[in-house]
């Protein structure tokens, strides 16, 4: 990050700008990026989801506009924009437009908390696990108002549907984020993933201590997410489709955003904590071994660092993915049961062999 | 309830496993407008008609379900009209013909802007006409 605040300056103080300018306007630049970046990824990401889904069913998927249907979610995104903002008789009219925006920039946010790399995040300051937490858990109250203010019975229940299984699901969630916080020593996502560092280089993964733990973070998530197989509040055959059913247009669109943007950013957050974030799967920076002479070799450690994290999360991605192409819907009861009777002492149960874990590891010491 | 525990992970992970084996599988999507489809040998479409082979019989006319057909002899020659419309491609035509006059193509694009087009006249006398014979333009 500092490497980006000085280049910033440096710019500014050729063309006589002064420094106060710079520090003002500095939070701009970060804001720019994420934006610039969640666009290329949803888009990338729809695509994806939509070859990947094709694959596993033996189909072909999209495969008319451009090269190999590379330009389909472009095409899909103008006719989105292009499309009418219809407004309902009897809605609240404020909400109604609050509502999307109030589910889409707490999952923008997210992406500012997440380390690229062992010098570039946006926002460094020591809790910032618990800060992720906290903002990952927003969205639902947009959903809520979108529920409330679209005057439709089904917006109504899928939204009432989808807070109680977010509420229900952030609990072993947070149990095992309190294990993972154990385990480094540290509420700071940059501090989490260099305790990972091992010799070995897979070895130090939390996801080996806590595999357990994983397993159940990666149920939570795709529970949060609201996608299949706990799609419940947008249950087509229910729901016509559940909050989001009197929305169109570009309000529409920035709820599908919301959530492809919290599908990537939650499956960041899983690579970070579990399967050691920027770290290299091969133990020595590919870049180090390239460039040993070069004078760049820093700029290109960094850059290797947000590959490794990125492959990282593209499989976790297709996980997911694969999850919503092979299991059915849950029905509401057993969605809860699920959650309250099994997850829920699983995590504790977790949680308390960690401790055991960690306390046979630092040998006996407390 | 430890072993229905183990017994579940176990199905999940098949289901699991089994979709994933799709990928390595044929794609079963028909690229249709530039590959046409692969029919049945005894596929049937658009009729055929050979005025060389016709007796003027009558008999595809009388086993038509749905009374597509007509078949006129006249001095001139003979002539034979079918509707489209009307016609469920059932196939009677050609199995009841006595000459094997009537065929079925495998020409299944009979889409058309107008109503009229789906109605086929063709005689063996008309010079406007190539051939006696409806082919699939």
């Amino acid at each position: 990050m500092n490497y980006l605040y000085f280049w910033y300056i440096d710019i500014l103080a050729k063309h006589n700008i002064p420094e106060i300018f710079g520090d003002i306007t500095f939070p701009i630049l970060p804001f720019c990026i994420i934006a610039a970046a969640i666009i290329l990824v949803v888009l990338f990401l729809v695509l994806l989801e939509r070859k990947i889904l094709a694959l596993f069913t033996q189909r072909k998927g999209p495969n008319r506009v451009g090269l190999w249907g590379l330009l389909q979610t472009c095409a899909d995104a103008i006719k989105l924009l292009t499309k009418q903002n219809v407004d309902i008789k009897g809605s609240d009219r404020f909400l109604f437009n609050v509502a999307p925006i109030v589910v889409f920039v707490p999952a923008m946010l997210l992406w500012g908390l997440i380390p690229y790399s062992s010098e570039f995040e946006f926002m460094g300051f020591s809790v910032t696990i618990i800060l992720f937490i906290a903002i990952a858990s927003l969205p639902v109250i947009g959903i809520i108002l979108a529920g409330y203010a679209s005057n439709n019975k089904y917006s109504l229940i899928g939204a009432i549907r989808s807070a109680a299984q977010i509420i229900s699901y952030e609990l072993p969630m947070t149990f095992v984020i309190l294990s993972i916080v154990l385990l480094a020593s540290s509420m700071n996502l940059k501090d989490i993933v260099l305790a990972q560092i091992s010799v070995p280089p897979v070895l130090g993964w939390f996801a080996i201590p806590c595999f357990i733990g994983f397993i159940i973070m990666f149920i939570c998530a795709v529970a949060e997410l609201n996608r299949c197989p706990f799609d419940l509040p947008e249950a087509e055959s229910e729901l016509v489709a559940g909050y989001n059913t009197e929305y169109s247009g570009m309000r529409f669109a920035l709820f599908f955003l919301g959530e492809y943007t919290m599908l990537f950013v939650m499956c960041l957050f899983m690579a970070t904590i579990f399967f050691g974030g920027f770290l290299p799967l091969t133990g020595k920076y590919i870049s180090e071994m390239c460039f040993t002479n070069s004078e760049f070799l820093q700029v290109f450690i960094y850059f290797e660092q947000a590959i490794w994290l990125f492959l990282k999360t593209l499989i976790l991605v297709v996980l997911v993915m694969l999850v919503r192409a092979s299991y059915p819907r849950l029905n509401s009861a057993s969605l809860m049961k699920f959650s309250w009777k099994f997850l829920l002492p699983l995590s504790i149960l977790n949680f308390i062999v960690i401790m055991i874990f960690k306390y046979i590891q630092d040998g006996g010491a407390i | 309830m430890i072993k229905r525990f183990f017994i579940d992970t176990y199905n999940l992970l098949l289901g699991l496993f089994t979709v994933f084996k799709h990928s390595f599988k044929k794609r079963v999507t028909e690229e249709y407008p530039e590959h046409k489809p692969e029919l049945t040998k005894r596929f049937r479409g658009k009729h055929k008609w050979d005025a060389n082979k016709c007796c003027a019989c009558k008999s595809c006319e009388k086993v038509c379900p749905a009374g597509a057909i007509t078949v006129d002899k006249s001095e001139q020659g003979l002539s034979f009209k079918i509707d489209l419309k009307k016609c469920i491609f059932c196939g009677n035509c050609m199995y009841y013909c006595p000459k094997n006059a009537i065929n079925m193509t495998e020409n299944f694009e009979l889409a058309t802007d107008k109503k009229d087009d789906l109605i086929i006249a063709i005689n063996s006398f008309n010079s406007d006409t190539d051939s006696n014979i409806i082919e699939n333009e």
